[in-house]
């Protein structure tokens, strides 16, 4: 006792840590593990637990499922509709980042050009349009592509591009994916065009005024100088754009009314309705454990990469 | 693993409770006045008028003066995830109205309480509709009690008959010759269907499978077969698609949620509808009430009608409910004739007894003997999930927008059909 208020007393400064310097890194990262284990790796852990049993109305009241080993698995894997939707999903996903990256680019350069004032403009719609709730955007969505009150039928009518009237958007689901690609691309523009017209304004004017001066067009400035001082922004952005569009979800969800057809399933429609539509929670759990598989295959690639611009830097 | 050991004492500590409950037979351990708690009741939306549940309320409120009763709306387009959800917690609602095609998949993983010994404790009970008491029953015993039912036939505009010169058809030929007619008659207007049929409308396209002779699915020796594809379940759906392509606008890939409100807009003489919804058209446009007439679906054989699939509801009292004996009783008031006949007059729908269907006057009537002829979907647990996979609309969907042929799209919904009665996903 009498040790211990004498120490007590000493001056802080002089007072030895009590946890040893070479324990603080992981004493200070220990928080964050415990969170991210609770919030992320225990559900998960739970997910690969559940895709490997049979897991089915009963089981859930009775709160105690049936050990089926990699039975799900089999049973989705040899299923040609798991196929399509995969194919579907990866082919839905592709498309809306090629597009949402090459639309985005193109704005965040012409706001390095315009005036001041449509510089606002331009910015205040862009996150106007990232900060409305999805549901919201999609709810009219829903009615602007409505099959007989929709104003995207009228508009095009009235500017004689073709008889719309009762033109139904999703009899077919080429052009109902179309719809959603589109929906989903307007949805994801206005991040990744922000965060690259911040990207722009760091790259130094002086390297631009060279090339031009060294007669660059237009297009190899962009291509030799633009394009390779942003590669570590396009990494992210396509990075996450790939996590989001891979998962999409409410978009289809709604804009088909709840009840999407089989042509329109992604693989997380595919997963939510095996799971909550036919009661097959357990093969609704390996749907999920493929989707993560897939989405941390094409993650490594893009965090390695990251780590490789960033060893550069 | 412990939390596992931990589930498990808690359902033989529930299972022991529901026992006690049961077992104790007539005489309740507490009295009715002095039980306490909340009682939690799921009633869908639009199936009892609010003076029927204000009333049974009152009745309930003198006799369990200390129980508090909870009525909860629900909505009819996630509630399969819903009710899922509750009954795997441990305080699901006491009470629950399920869908007469639901029943059998709750009843079977043990989700709602075995009242085979209390069938005498409801009014009726010997004179329920046999069809909603078949949606009950399950290997023999009784899981619900027979709420309402629901047939449908046509609602049409007298006053577009009259001024096309047409009638009531007897036949679906003639179905088809009189809708021809009512489009030649309204050919100025493009929003113009003589028959209104979404796309995914699934139980108004049963109809024209029965009358054929054909069904969803067929049993022998306890296994459920896919027949969609048979030949006659073909011919009915043929004969669909021609009425279709012929005489509707709708959405071909919709459904009926919003066809009352179509309707009420004036741009369709015939939709196949439930009688109730011949209120809800009037509450839109009351000018329409003296102009709406109805008849039953028309048979492809002159003279008869076709059969129809009867829809409706049950009470069901959760088996893990704390309240059973007040849930009984709730359901016991609801259900008696006094309420039956409210339902039947003020709300529109068919009671549970065929004692009282003489309620059933004027363009009711109509509704109340179609119900006579009518049929209902294969009675397996595994039949919510072919509705929750969406195989019925989803076929149509296919037919109607010409995705695919009638024998390839029919074929395909009988293999899936065939899968999930079976108990695959």
């Amino acid at each position: 006792m009498a040790t211990a208020i004498a120490a007590d007393l000493e001056p802080a400064s002089t007072r030895t840590p009590r946890i040893p310097t070479r324990l603080l890194p992981y004493a200070l990262i220990s928080p964050s593990v415990i969170v991210i284990g609770g919030i992320l790796a225990f559900p998960l852990g739970m997910l690969v637990w559940l895709s490997l049993q049979h897991y089915g109305l009963r089981e859930l009241i009775a709160h105690s499922g049936e050990w089926v080993g990699a039975q799900n698995f089999q049973t989705i894997l040899a299923d040609p509709l798991f196929h399509q939707v995969v194919l579907r999903s990866l082919i839905f996903t592709f498309t809306c980042v090629a597009l949402t990256l090459v639309l985005s680019t193109l704005i965040a350069l012409l706001l390095l050009k315009v005036r001041q004032g449509v510089r606002i403009i331009v910015m205040s719609a862009l996150v106007f349009v990232w900060a409305t709730p999805v549901i919201v955007t999609v709810d009219i969505w829903q009615w602007m592509f409505d099959y007989e009150f929709g104003v995207i039928n009228w508009v095009l009518t009235q500017l004689h591009v073709g008889n719309f009237i009762h033109h139904n958007w999703f009899d077919n689901p080429a052009q109902g994916l179309g719809v959603l690609v589109l929906v989903v691309v307007w949805g994801a523009i206005p991040f990744v065009a922000i965060t690259l017209y911040a990207a722009l304004l760091q790259v130094p004017g002086e390297v631009i005024d060279a090339a031009h001066v060294d007669g660059a067009g237009a297009w190899q400035r962009f291509r030799f100088v633009t394009a390779p001082m942003l590669k570590p922004v396009f990494l992210i952005v396509t990075t996450l754009s790939t996590i989001w569009d891979f998962g999409v979800f409410i978009q289809i969800y709604v804009l088909l009314n709840q009840r999407p057809s089989s042509d329109y399933f992604t693989i997380a429609i595919y997963s939510y309705r095996e799971s909550f539509g036919v009661t097959q929670y357990g093969l609704g759990a390996a749907i999920a454990v493929v989707m993560v598989a897939i989405l941390l295959v094409v993650s490594v690639f893009y965090v390695r990469e990251t780590i490789k611009q960033a060893e550069i830097a | 693993m412990k939390p596992r050991k931990a589930w498990f004492s808690v359902i033989g500590l529930a299972a022991a409770v529901v026992v006690a409950a049961c077992g104790g037979s007539s005489p309740q351990s507490t009295n009715p006045a002095d039980e306490t708690g909340t009682l939690t009741i799921w009633l869908m939306n639009g199936s009892a008028p609010q003076s029927v549940v204000d009333g049974v309320n009152a009745d309930f409120k003198a006799k369990y003066p200390k129980v508090t009763v909870n009525v909860e709306i629900q909505q009819w387009g996630e509630i399969g995830t819903k009710l899922d959800t509750a009954f795997a917690g441990s305080t699901p609602p006491d009470v629950v109205e399920l869908g007469n095609t639901l029943v059998a998949k709750y009843a079977a993983a043990g989700a709602l309480e075995d009242i085979s010994g209390k069938k005498s404790t409801f009014d009726n009970s010997g004179t329920w509709l046999q069809s909603l008491t078949d949606s009950c029953t399950l290997t023999g015993k009784l899981y619900c009690v027979p709420y309402y039912a629901g047939s449908r036939a046509i609602i049409y505009r007298k006053d577009f008959f009259d001024a096309a010169g047409v009638q009531p058809p007897t036949s679906m030929d003639q179905l088809l010759t009189v809708g021809q007619k009512l489009m030649q008659a309204h050919s100025s207007d493009p929003n113009f269907s003589a028959l209104y049929f979404p796309g995914k409308y699934w139980y108004a396209a049963l109809p024209f499978v029965w009358d054929f002779g054909g069904d969803i699915a067929t049993q022998s020796g306890g296994k459920w077969q896919g027949s969609l594809n048979s030949s006659s379940s073909q011919q009915g759906l043929t004969q669909l698609n021609t009425l279709v392509t012929a005489l509707s606008r709708a959405d071909k890939t919709g459904d009926e949620a919003k066809q009352d409100d179509a309707f009420a807009q004036g741009h369709i003489a015939m939709i196949i509808a439930n009688g109730w919804e011949v209120g809800v058209i009037t509450g839109k446009d009351k000018s329409l009430t003296d102009k709406l007439g109805a008849f039953p679906i028309p048979s492809h054989n002159s003279g008869q009608t076709a059969p129809v699939f009867l829809g409706g509801s049950d009470f069901g009292a959760a088996a893990k409910s704390k309240h059973l004996s007040a849930a009984n009783a709730w359901i016991q008031m609801f259900t008696d004739s006094k309420n039956m006949s409210q339902m039947a007059t003020v709300g529109g729908v068919i009671p549970n007894t065929t004692s009282l269907l003489g309620l059933g006057t004027g363009l009711n009537g109509v509704f109340y003997s179609a119900a006579k002829n009518s049929k209902f979907v294969p009675n397996s647990p595994n039949w919510a999930s072919v509705e929750n996979a969406n195989v019925l609309p989803d076929m149509l969907v296919k037919i109607f927008t010409k995705q695919q042929g009638i024998p390839d799209a029919t074929a395909a919904a009988s293999t899936r059909i065939t899968t999930i009665l079976s108990g695959g996903g």
